[in-house]
């Protein structure tokens, strides 16, 4: 009989009627799960350099536990060697000794506190470890692709059999911390792919050689974990289904299944399936690629094992999942992304309230900080990381006041339920008859960019339920703000756009008109500015068969799209015929031409029948009118200071904590 | 539209021949100095081969990005070669990549170097400089080959400071 950790009856859930397979349970190993949900294991660079846990991380994964309801829930990879070549993350968690169990056990016991599963997650970084130290270990020394990789070296045999050993010691310390199931990682270019990957292993002793080969190291360190482990935890691995290495002569997607056979073979007892390395030239999570696109691969892995198989990438909504695991197609739904973005997704699918999930926008700004040694945040999640931190949470005011909230774009609208929430009387106003600001347009930009408006409709609802009282249609005015007198304003109007210099008979457009269809556009285009919205513009032209050209006063075009993002931009231009004319500034605009100025002086016209303006200035409306009128004063997102929706999601939000 | 395009033109291409020239003036400046401190028993050669190898070393890296076998065997030999004749055009030189004979093998033709003419100014052998050159590549090879797991070699065929009218390598991959 499986043992049940913890009784759930998701029977009375309007969530489980909407899907069904999501909450059904399955087994895994001797272990009954209660449902399909899990919150896959991510870094977050939140704890102590040491590799001590903090409190941070416990209130971190107990939010995320919650929100699996009963699921599994995975505390990050930890690290399993003194010098630290496994190390990949500045905050990764340790596990080398047993020193590191009590704190090991208060995320246990921070998951168990929310009823949900704990799992324990063993990593070596591998060939994108040693961030403390100045080279890692691999199965063989093969130059870094990237430089911001340290140099590998080869492990001695008398090394492979140490770091298989260290496996085994820190299963056993997740063991006596208190956790329920094990999980391997394997994936993306840590130490277990690399003995596993063509490209990086060129051993000739019997953890190298063909495939099969190449899966002893991993044959040896799953079994010995289970052997640690006993029949009552599962141990999983976490495994490539294609490791998109074809131009570096990886291995094929036929040697990754048989990688899953023999972790099978070894007594896995799940495996999940991913995709991809850091190192791979092919995109695999980020906004552009379709929900679902991958769940082939999970289709596949299951035609090969027999085991549960696991997936998450680009499953950011409960439908496509409950549809795979109902088609027999996927076993368990794992998240992370989602979850980082709102803890509590799963819990509000179960409840019933979807419409309150705030959506993932696939940026990868939580990946870029960790590579960077930042601690983890979200860019459309400000409470992030801060779980921990009672001033990140809304609290009841003690003082009520009535708001006016000039722009129902995303900083006014983050601001304003916040605020309503905590006890205020808000009203937004927008002399627009749509909530979005200038989202409404900058999501018309290819490449996914739709997904964006998630954020606004997610913050609609948060203001429907707060409270929040919408005028829209209705332009503030001086007369307004003095008839109303309210005790705060919260200036969120959005950006101002500069003027022309020196026009001729140019047809100059705005970025905004642009993308929304109302300006005439040419055929041949120079659009002026070359962060995100001067790009997106350019993509949404391009695509419509049209010759764009970038002129931007940033060093690089995409300045502001966060890096784990922006190479994928450089392609789209690239692939779009779109010219990026760098640190330059447009001198002139005359008519079918303009003079592009470079920064250090030189001079080039370059023909265009259109100019799309797209450079952005704070905006200074209203502000004077505000302050003479002795009301309380903020001025939050692009108002303030032109940026990204990251920065206008999160001024929103701590404006609203602060009123 | 007040713009003089051949002023434009000709103050950048000043400007770059400018750049070229103090490449490698810079770089013979540096020999001096290293020949310095190495004293009066250093052979400059030697010096100056292992400057190549420290270099190669480092402008190998620059390559590992690009590095591609999904056009197969022939078409990732090719890319090496125009990379590398690449590297000689920044400088200032006219070099291409072409077809060898044999399958997979490549040809990188140099017929104009600024560096044997910038090298005599600072009263450098020209053996020198040819060996330099050679070493320069068969280091920045190196880490291409352990990267890519194939044996990719260079070796020179002519060269312009050895009076043979151009350089000539023969990229191939060792059987």
């Amino acid at each position: 009989m499986a043992k049940v950790l913890f009784d759930w009856d998701y029977s009375s859930y309007p969530g489980a009627k909407a899907y069904p397979h999501l909450f059904k349970p399955i087994q895994i190993g001797n272990l009954t799960v209660p449902n399909r949900i899990k919150y896959a294991a991510t870094e977050d660079n939140l704890n102590d350099h040491n590799g001590f846990i903090t409190d941070a991380d416990v209130a971190y994964m107990r939010s995320r536990a919650e929100g699996v309801v009963g699921g599994l829930c995975f505390m990050q990879g930890v690290y399993m060697d003194k010098p630290g070549k496994g190390q990949g993350y500045v905050g990764q968690a340790a596990c080398w000794d047993d020193k590191y169990i009590p704190g090991l056990k208060s995320i246990a016991d921070a998951i168990h506190e929310k009823k949900a599963i704990a799992g324990f997650q063993l990593m070596d970084c591998g060939r994108v470890g040693a961030v403390e130290v100045e080279s890692g270990h691999a199965p063989s020394t093969v130059p870094q692709r990237l430089r911001i990789f340290k140099p590998m070296y080869e492990m001695t045999h008398a090394e492979v059999k140490e770091m298989i050993q260290q496996h085994v010691d820190a299963a056993r310390r997740g063991v006596e911390a208190g956790f329920d199931v094990m999980e391997i990682s394997g994936i993306v270019g840590y130490l277990i792919s690399n003995f596993l990957s063509s490209y990086t292993n060129r051993r000739t002793d019997e953890y190298g050689g063909d495939i099969r080969g190449r899966c002893q190291a991993m044959v040896e360190i799953i079994q010995g974990v289970k052997e640690v482990c006993g029949p009552d935890i599962p141990v999983g691995i976490r495994l490539c289904s294609d490791e998109l290495l074809d131009d570096v002569r990886g291995n094929t997607p036929e040697e990754s299944m048989v990688t899953y056979k023999m972790a099978e073979e070894a007594g896995a007892d799940y495996i999940s399936c991913t995709l991809g390395w850091q190192e791979s030239i092919y995109p695999v999570i980020s906004r552009d690629i379709p929900q679902g696109n991958w769940l082939y691969l999970a289709k596949r892995a299951k035609e090969h094992v027999n085991i549960p198989i696991q997936m998450a990438y680009r499953l950011f909504t409960p439908d496509k999942p409950n549809q795979a695991i109902g088609d027999e197609e996927l076993d368990i739904w794992e998240i992370c992304r989602s979850m980082i973005a709102d803890p509590l997704m799963p819990k509000k699918v179960l409840e019933g309230r979807e419409d309150e999930v705030r959506h993932c926008v696939a940026c990868n700004l939580c990946l870029a900080r960790l590579f960077r040694d930042a601690p983890m945040t979200c860019y459309i999640n400000p409470r992030c990381a801060h779980e921990h931190d009672e001033a990140f949470t809304p609290q009841a005011t003690d003082e009520e006041k009535e708001i006016m909230i000039v722009g129902a774009g995303p900083a006014g609208l983050e601001c304003a339920y916040v605020a309503a929430q905590r006890g205020h009387e808000v009203h937004v106003y927008d002399k627009r008859d749509a909530l979005g600001g200038t989202l409404l347009e900058a999501s018309k930009a290819p490449y996914g960019d739709e997904e964006l408006m998630t954020c606004v409709n997610f913050q609609k609802t948060m203001c429907e339920k707060a409270g929040v009282e919408f005028h829209l249609g209705e332009a503030v005015t001086e007369q307004l703000i003095a008839d109303e007198m309210p005790d705060s304003v919260v200036l969120a109007t959005g950006p101002t756009y500069p003027e022309v210099p020196d026009q001729d008979s140019g047809n100059v457009v705005n970025v905004l008109d642009v993308l929304s269809g109302k300006a005439d556009v040419g055929e041949s285009v120079v659009v002026w500015g070359n962060r995100k919205p001067g790009i997106g513009a350019a993509l949404f032209l391009a695509k419509q068969g049209k010759k764009v050209t970038i002129v931007g006063r940033e060093k690089t075009a995409g300045f502001d799209i966060n890096p784990s993002f922006k190479w994928r931009y450089m392609i789209y231009l690239k692939q779009n015929g779109v010219m990026a004319y760098n640190d330059c500034d447009i001198e002139e605009i005359g008519d079918g031409e303009i003079i592009v100025k470079t920064y250090d002086g030189y001079r080039f016209p370059v023909q265009c029948d259109t100019v799309v303006l797209s450079e952005r200035e704070a905006n200074d409306a209203l502000k004077k009118t505000v302050q003479s009128e002795g009301i309380e004063l903020f001025v939050i997102g692009d108002a303030l200071v032109p940026r990204n929706l990251s920065s206008a999601v999160h001024d929103g939000y701590r404006i609203g904590l602060r009123i | 539209m007040p713009v003089n395009a051949e002023k434009e033109i000709t103050k950048l291409w000043k400007n770059l021949h400018s750049a070229q020239k103090e490449i490698c003036s810079t770089y013979y400046r540096w020999r001096e100095a290293a020949l310095e401190v190495a004293g009066p028993d250093a052979d400059p050669t030697d010096i100056a081969l292992k400057a190549a190898e420290v270099f190669g070393r480092d402008m190998g890296k620059n390559l590992l990005p690009r590095m591609n076998w999904l056009k197969g065997e022939e078409g990732f030999m090719m890319n090496l070669g125009r990379s590398l004749a690449g590297i000689w055009v920044t400088e200032g030189g006219i070099a291409f990549a072409e077809k060898g004979e044999n399958p997979g093998e490549i040809l990188i033709r140099c017929t104009r170097c600024p560096w044997p003419t910038v090298a005599k100014a600072y009263g450098v052998p020209m053996e020198e400089v040819a060996l330099t050159r050679e070493r320069l590549f068969q280091t920045m090879l190196k880490d291409v080959s352990v990267f890519m797991n194939v044996d990719v070699r260079i070796e020179m065929l002519k060269a312009i400071p050895r009076g043979e009218g151009e350089y000539l390598f023969r990229l191939y991959k060792a059987t």
